[in-house]
Order: C-alpha cells, then sequence, then structure tokens
C-alpha cells in the first residue's frame, strides 16, 4: 500500500520556485491594489449620495447580495474545496424567514435579519452533519438536493408560507427622499463584516484547517484537523452573512415566492460570481459579484432576460471553467508575478548547504532503558483486503525513549501498519495502545491530539500551502477557541519558523509546498509534525529517494529528537541508516512480526536473514556509528 | 389492494424508463469520475425532437428512438470532444461545474427554439389502457416500459460481450493499465460519454410519452437521477436499475397514498438519507475518496 499524495519528485529536480514574495505588512500596503481597492470602496460607500440614479442603486444593492454570497461560499468552495450548486438556497431561507417572521409574529423587517443569519446557519450547519460522510460528488449532488427540497417546502408547506402565493412584505416607511439607503448601507455593512470575517478565517487555525482539507483531507486528519467539526463551521459560517442579506433582499423586492427565492440561477450566479472572480481570494468574489450582476441586467434589458439569461450565465460558466479556471485575480497575480520574477532562479534549487544546520552533536544511538515502558503497543492487528492478508496479526511494542525501526520486505504490510496506527485505515481486528490508551477507533486527529504524528513514504504536503502555512496547520488539541487563534503571525508562526529553522528550511517560509523538491518536502513534512509536540513520531521511509548528505541530516536530526525525549518508530529499506540509527529493531513479514532485538541480533537471525535481508548479507559500514 | 398493485406495477415500469436513462448516468460516472449534470438536459433534448419529428411527419415516439439513439450518440461524442475532454486530468469539480454549464446553455437554447411552455407528445395509444381485472395500465406506460427494458438489455450486451464493453470497463476500474495493455482511455471515454448520452436520447424519447415536458423540466430529472445513481451507488449499474426501480415504485406510492405534490420531493429525501445512513448506497463499493475512518 503506497499512499497517493502529491506527486513525487526527483530529489534536485527543479520545479518552478520563484523568490518568495516578501512578507512585510508595509510593503503591501504601498502596492498600487491597495489604492486601487481603497477607490472601488470609497465609490460604492458613496454612490447613493452622490448620485440618485436608482437603476444603478438597484444594481448594487443586488451585486453586494451577490457578493455576501460569493463571499460565503468562498469559505467553502474556495478555503475548504467543496462545490456548492445550492448556496443561492441561504438568500431563499433567509427572506422566508424574514417574511415569515414579519407576517405572523410582527415587528420591522429590520429586527428579524439577524435572526434570519441564525436559520441559514443552522440549517447549513445541519447540511453540515449529512455531508460529515460524503466527499466531492457526493457532496455537489447533496447541495442540489437542498435546494430543490427546500423549495419544494416553501411550495407545498402551505400553513407556513403560503405557497405559491407568497407572501407580501410591508412597505418601507421612510421617506422617499431616502430612496433605497437603508437597503443600501445595511447590504454594504454586511458584506464588510463577511469580507473582514473572510480575511480572518484566511489568517486563522480554522483556515488553516480548511485549507488543509482542500488539499489533501486525510493528511488534515493526521495532523489534527478534526474534519467533520471544521467542515460543519464552515458551512455554518458560509451561509450566516448570506442569510442575512437574503432578509434584506426579501424586504427590498418586498415579494417572496418560491419560484422567485430558490430558483437555481441564483445559485449559479454566486457560484459564477466565485469562479470568475477568484476562489480563495479575498476580492475575487466581489469582484466577481458585480461583474455578473452587470452582465445579468444587461442581458435582461438587452435581450429580454430568460432564455438569454441562460444562455450567458451558461456559456460562461463552461467558458470560465475551460480558459480562466483559476478566475481573474489568481491569473492577473500569476501573470504579474512572472513577470516580475523573469529571468531569476527558483529558491528551492539551491544546494543546501551546512550553514543551514544549526550546530550540534550526535549522541551515540542510546539503547532504551530496560525498564521503559511501551509507549505504543499493537496487540494482533489485522487487516484484510479482500482476500489478501496485509496484515496478519502483527504485535510489537514500541518502548518509550527509543528509536525503534519496522523493517521488512517490500508488501510485508509495514505502511499498512502505520496507516492502522494512525487512524487512516481501520483494522478488522486487534488492539493498539498509545501512552496507556486504547487508541484503534478514535479518528486520526483524536490520536494526533495525544501525541502520535506521522509522516507518508510519498510526501503529503498541502500543495497550494506556503512552507509556513503547511507547518502551522496541525493542531495539538481541539476546543472552539483554537480556531481563532492567529496563525500566519504571532505565537504559532513563530513556533514554527522555530522548528523550520531546526531542519534548516527558514529560508523557505513563503514557498509553495509543491514547488520545493522532494528531499526538501520531506523536512518540512517533518517540521509540520513536531508542530504537533508529539510523543511518538512515526516516519514512513525518511531516507527514501533522497540524496545521501540529506540522509546522513536527517539521522542527526532524529538522534537531537530523540535526546530531547522523542520516540521514534520508523520504517526504512536503507540498511546502513537503520542499523545505525536504531534500537530496537522490529522485522515484519507477510503482516506478521518474525523478530525483534538489537540491530546486531536481527542481522544475524537466520529467520530475518531468509525473509528479508538474505543470506549473503553484511553490514559494511552503518552510517553516523 | 387494487391500488397497492396498481401503484407497484406503474411504479415498475416507470421505473423501468428511469434505470435506461440512469444508467447512461452512472456509466459517465463509473469511467470518467464525471457527473453530468447536463444529463437530464440532454433527455429534455430529445423529449423536443421527439415532439418535433412527431409533430412534423407524424413519427411515433418511440420508434423515434431509432433516429434519436445514433444522433444523439453523435451529438455526446462531439460534446465530449469539444468542452470535457480538454479538462479531463482538471479536478473533479470542474466538469460538474461545466457540464451544469451546459446544462443551462441548453436549457437557454431549447427555450428559444421551442419556448418556455409545457409540451407532450400524444401518440394515437396515449389515451388507452389494458384493463386486466380491477388493475388499469396506460398503454404508453406499459409500451415505454417495455421499449425502455429492451434498449437497456442491448445496452447491456454491449459492456458485457464486445470489446468495446471490455475496454470501458477497464478503464473504469484502472485507467492507468487499461492504457498500459493498449486501450486508448480518451477515446474510450469519449465513446462512453457518447453511450451515456445516447441512453438519454432513448430514454428521452419515452419520457415524452409519459411526462409533459418544457425546457426547465431538465432540473427535476437530473435531481431524480441522481438520487437513483446515489440509492444504488455511484458507478454500479446494476445498482442503477435497483435504484431506479425503488424510485420509481416510491413515487407512485407518495402520489397515491400522501399526495402527488411531494412526489418530486421522494428522490432528495433518498440523498440525504442514503448519505446519512450508507453513502455508498445500496451496491456502491466505497468510493476511494469516502471518509477512511467512516
Amino acid at each position: 500500500m503506497t499512499d497517493a499524495g502529491t506527486t513525487a519528485v526527483a530529489d534536485g529536480t527543479l520545479k518552478g520556485g520563484g523568490a518568495p514574495p516578501s512578507r512585510a505588512p508595509s510593503n503591501a500596503l504601498r502596492s498600487p491594489w491597495t489604492a486601487v481597492i481603497a477607490l472601488a470602496i470609497l465609490f460604492v460607500a458613496a454612490f447613493p449620495v452622490v448620485s440618485d440614479d436608482l437603476y444603478y442603486q438597484n444594481m448594487f444593492i443586488l451585486s453586494m447580495v451577490f457578493a455576501i454570497g460569493a463571499v460565503g461560499l468562498n469559505i467553502i468552495t474556495g478555503y475548504a474545496g467543496y462545490i456548492s450548486l445550492g448556496q443561492g438556497a441561504f438568500i431563499g431561507l433567509g427572506a422566508y424567514t424574514v417574511g415569515i417572521c414579519v407576517t405572523d409574529i410582527g415587528g420591522s423587517p429590520w429586527v428579524w435579519v439577524p435572526v434570519a443569519g441564525l436559520v441559514a446557519g443552522a440549517l447549513a450547519a445541519l447540511l453540515g452533519v449529512v455531508a460529515m460522510r460524503a466527499r466531492g460528488h457526493a457532496f455537489v449532488i447533496l447541495t442540489i438536493a437542498f435546494l430543490f427540497l427546500v423549495q419544494l417546502l416553501a411550495t407545498n408547506w402551505d400553513g407556513l408560507t403560503n405557497g405559491t402565493g407568497g407572501i407580501t412584505l410591508p412597505i418601507p416607511t421612510w421617506s422617499a427622499e431616502y430612496q433605497y439607503w437603508p437597503f443600501y448601507y445595511a447590504l454594504f455593512a454586511l458584506l464588510a463584516v463577511s469580507l473582514l470575517a473572510s480575511w480572518w478565517i484566511r489568517r486563522n487555525k480554522f483556515g488553516m484547517g480548511l485549507i488543509a482539507i482542500r488539499e489533501d483531507e486525510d493528511k488534515a486528519a493526521t495532523v489534527g484537523v478534526s474534519t467533520p467539526t471544521y467542515k460543519i463551521l464552515a458551512f455554518a459560517a458560509s451561509a450566516v452573512f448570506v442569510g442575512m442579506a437574503g432578509g434584506v433582499y426579501g424586504y427590498y423586492i418586498s415579494f417572496i415566492d418560491p419560484l422567485g427565492m430558490f430558483n437555481i440561477l441564483l445559485s449559479v450566479q454566486i457560484i459564477l460570481s466565485l469562479l470568475l472572480g477568484g476562489r480563495a481570494t479575498l476580492w475575487g468574489p466581489v469582484l466577481g459579484a458585480f461583474a455578473i450582476e452587470w452582465l445579468n441586467e444587461t442581458s435582461n434589458n438587452e435581450f429580454g432576460g430568460g432564455n438569454a439569461r441562460l444562455l450567458i450565465f451558461g456559456g460562461l460558466l463552461a467558458l470560465v471553467v475551460l480558459f480562466l479556471p483559476q478566475g481573474i485575480i489568481p491569473t492577473a497575480k500569476r501573470w504579474i508575478e512572472s513577470w516580475r520574477t523573469r529571468g531569476q532562479t527558483g529558491l528551492a534549487g539551491e544546494r543546501l548547504t551546512d550553514i543551514d544546520l544549526p550546530d550540534r552533536t550526535a549522541p551515540a544511538p542510546a539503547a532504551p532503558a530496560a525498564s521503559a515502558r511501551p509507549l505504543l503497543e499493537v496487540n494482533g492487528l489485522e487487516k484484510r483486503f479482500g482476500g489478501v492478508r496485509a496484515v496478519d496479526g502483527a504485535s510489537f511494542a514500541v518502548p518509550e525513549g527509543s528509536i525503534t525501526a519496522l523493517i521488512g520486505p517490500n508488501g510485508s504490510g509495514k505502511t499498512t501498519i502505520f496507516n492502522l496506527i494512525g487512524g487512516t485505515m481501520a483494522p478488522q481486528a486487534g488492539e493498539v495502545f498509545f501512552d496507556g490508551q486504547r487508541i484503534d477507533g478514535k479518528p486520526p486527529w483524536r490520536r494526533a491530539h495525544l501525541g502520535l504524528g506521522r509522516t507518508f513514504q510519498i510526501t503529503r504536503l498541502f500543495p497550494e500551502m506556503t512552507v509556513l502555512e503547511n507547518v502551522v496547520a496541525p493542531l495539538r488539541e481541539f476546543h472552539i477557541g483554537l480556531l481563532n487563534a492567529d496563525a500566519v503571525s504571532g505565537r504559532e508562526a513563530r513556533r514554527a519558523e522555530e522548528l523550520l529553522d531546526f531542519v534548516g528550511m527558514r529560508k523557505y517560509v513563503d514557498v509553495r509546498a509543491s514547488a520545493l523538491s522532494y528531499g526538501q518536502q520531506k523536512l518540512v513534512e517533518l517540521a509540520q509534525i513536531l508542530m504537533l509536540d508529539p510523543k511518538l513520531i512515526m516516519l514512513d521511509e525518511p531516507a527514501g529517494g533522497i540524496n545521501p548528505t540529506l540522509i546522513e541530516r536527517i539521522g542527526e536530526m532524529i538522534r537531537e529528537l530523540n535526546a530531547r525525549g522523542k520516540t521514534f518508530l520508523i520504517v526504512e529499506h536503507n540498511m546502513p541508516f537503520v542499523l545505525g540509527l536504531c534500537n530496537p529493531v522490529l522485522v515484519v513479514a507477510r503482516g506478521q512480526t518474525i523478530a525483534s532485538g538489537t540491530p546486531d541480533e536481527v542481522q544475524h537471525d537466520p529467520k530475518v536473514l531468509d525473509a528479508y535481508l538474505g543470506e549473503d548479507f553484511r553490514l559494511e559500514e552503518p552510517v553516523g556509528a | 389492494m387494487t391500488e397497492f398493485l396498481q401503484a407497484l406495477i406503474l411504479g415498475l415500469l416507470i421505473g423501468g424508463v428511469y434505470a435506461l436513462l440512469a444508467s447512461g448516468l452512472t456509466l459517465i460516472f463509473g469511467v470518467m469520475n464525471v457527473i453530468n449534470i447536463a444529463h437530464g438536459a440532454f433527455l429534455i433534448l430529445a423529449a423536443f425532437v421527439t415532439w418535433s419529428l412527431w409533430r412534423a411527419i407524424g413519427l411515433d415516439p418511440l420508434l423515434a428512438i431509432l433516429l434519436l439513439t445514433p444522433a444523439m450518440f453523435a451529438f455526446g461524442w462531439l460534446l465530449y470532444n469539444a468542452t470535457i475532454r480538454p479538462i479531463r486530468k482538471a479536478p473533479p469539480a470542474a466538469s460538474v461545474l461545466l457540464t451544469f454549464g451546459v446544462a443551462l446553455f441548453l436549457e437557454g437554447i431549447m427555450g428559444v427554439i421551442w419556448g418556455n411552455t409545457s409540451h407532450s407528445v400524444r401518440p394515437s395509444y396515449a389515451n388507452d389502457s389494458f384493463n386486466i381485472g380491477e388493475l388499469f395500465l396506460p398503454k404508453a406506460q406499459v409500451y415505454g416500459g417495455l421499449v425502455a427494458i429492451v434498449v437497456l438489455a442491448s445496452l447491456y450486451l454491449v459492456l458485457t460481450r464486445s470489446w468495446l464493453g471490455r475496454a470501458i470497463r477497464a478503464s473504469a476500474v484502472n485507467p492507468q493499465g487499461a492504457e498500459l495493455v493498449g486501450v486508448n482511455v480518451a477515446s474510450v471515454a469519449a465513446l462512453t460519454f457518447a453511450i451515456g448520452v445516447a441512453s438519454a436520447g432513448a430514454g428521452g424519447a419515452i419520457a415524452s410519452v409519459l411526462y409533459p415536458f418544457l425546457p426547465g423540466s431538465h432540473y427535476q430529472w437530473i435531481a431524480r437521477l441522481l438520487g437513483i445513481i446515489v440509492l444504488g451507488g455511484m458507478g454500479s449499474l446494476p445498482g442503477a436499475v435497483i435504484g431506479a426501480l425503488c424510485l420509481g415504485v416510491a413515487e407512485l406510492m407518495t402520489v397515491t397514498y400522501i399526495g402527488p405534490e411531494w412526489a418530486t420531493g421522494v428522490p432528495y429525501a433518498f440523498v440525504f438519507i442514503v448519505l446519512l445512513l450508507r453513502p455508498q448506497g445500496i451496491l456502491g463499493t466505497r468510493l476511494r475518496q469516502d471518509v477512511a475512518t467512516a
């Protein structure tokens, strides 16, 4: 079993790269974009006051409704990578909440707008619960079903919604002199708040976890990200503001019916705004929403709407997917970046020099004290794939404070054992105890919180995240307050930088993980799991596919971490590396542990020579011994 | 009892038509990992063409299948090569959005050509029915169901007995492996997509007699077909048949015992219940994307 993950790149291969963008905030403020954005904000903010053109006021109001929808959708689609084709349902749910409350309870519609947000958020969270076990396509289907289901309920539940007759809201009571101002500025404020939330999520632990889910959901779980909780919260967060905007929108158009409010074209307009502007960007959804609403008005006025709108939206959706999959803002950024860095060599291609390494002495590999308690204990573990017994009753223990090796021929079940211990697979039988607790049956993130960190045979960094973001993504524990913690600056970022310093990758903090060479990815992945502050570090082939200098360096790091109290379990084929570093050594063959002991005992054990090392095995010179 | 038996038989007959339509959708998913959101639009397009042929030359809708199947096959093949082929390696979300765009575009085109009013095809036997004892079975439903079963059976023969069928199944199970043993996976994908669209063509011709339709009907159809393949297990052909029969019967039972206005909700209920209780559906093997610990 190999773990599908990022593309393996042979060590030393140049892959794109580019100089890291400057992280100084003062620099960002000076950029011309900031001026453009500030001017645009001022223009939209001042528009109703300086112009009394109701046509454009109406267009801006609708643009802001869709912008709020798209900024919300960005949280689940842009950050967490889940496509929703039914996001427009929350506009309708918000509008209906306000309409029903005003009709049945009374009061001003404004009073009910926050309630609309709560209702939308709660229903979205419920959808998140259903979606907990659904990924990719199943999730898309769920969102379509959700939209049509609420439309059906709004149509048939006469008692609550007045069915197809719809709900008429009271006419605004303010002086006509103020035109649509209250609607306009309410939506302006909502848009501002949702943008602020989007900006903050992109920087905090919650956002890092969501992006990690988008990049590699199973891997995210192994670094402590409680994926179901994240998804449910993300769905709720994506719907709250658009639900409130829907409430304002319902009041604004003053008539709410199932066909208009749950029209799938509202969802199309939201998703098109996000795609066109650029997923996972802050301003992309806003830019897209204003552009698409302008297109919408144009198609209504010039071509009579209806079919023309379908042709334009449908055609544009297909064209964007085919020719502008990144959206406007990321594509523009990429062009500017490639223009700015033309002719420069990528940082990723630089030779690793010893200067990167902090000075450290390598203590001799110490055998664990005989009295050491087992940190990890595995009893009778079994895993079958169809009829194949990949792991067939493996039992062993890893003494606390040791560097334990797990060796054996290819296909003997080593990586499967790792997956069973880490929780990415569930065993059919057997028990796993970690630090005195039984952990089989616990989800991967719980195991990570208990202090279990693992790397993958083929590195699985989150490719589109920077090195720093990769390292701050892990969570040592989980409570709601933690999600709010700043991730890319402050305490977490400092800790991540220290760890990157330790593995010698400090220089690369702002490089995208996919631009790193394979060996560099291994180092970053090590820093990533060190962020968990694990008691046990499980490394799957740390020396595989990388050059000898780096192998030696990784060996030194393992020794140093071990000297600081970390226990290791290492799967590795490089025998000089294993025998010079590890004690005890466990040998597995055909899914069972066939031997264990000191390196010396194991390499002379006839069973091991027969099953794995071969009769003619001679170890010439253990590395670092 | 008669009421129940009648709903059961009609449900199974309509389920046969659903099975044909859902087979194309699940086949495309199984081979290409593409959820073809435009499948409903393809079948409505076929229904409109059937309507035009019936209006212009009086062609029987069930005979129109003979023309529509090859025509929709060609249409599907061209569409695949023009739109989906370029994004074959893109993340799966791209194809969902693309086919969604195609569906909207087709809806607009149909609106321009045929208008946004309800259409239905009424051949001579449309108002006749077979009366067996107290059972009352409309001829259109019976013929439609039987023809659907014949087309579905021939689709099965193609998939199990021909080289193309083996190539399609090989590509579904292991694209890289199929490539290595000489299967041009991209071409096979194009043919699979074309077969899927062709089955929507045949199914659309039958559906044109059974339900009134307008361009916007495709949403309801795609929801129904997605409900079926989620229930049956995405990518599984036998699953699609089982899911389709279940949906057909469940819809008719809802119409009979709860109220016709709730019948459209049945597929949505399927989606929610299945994803909560058994995300892999009845026959689906757990998708590789699925949560490992779930």
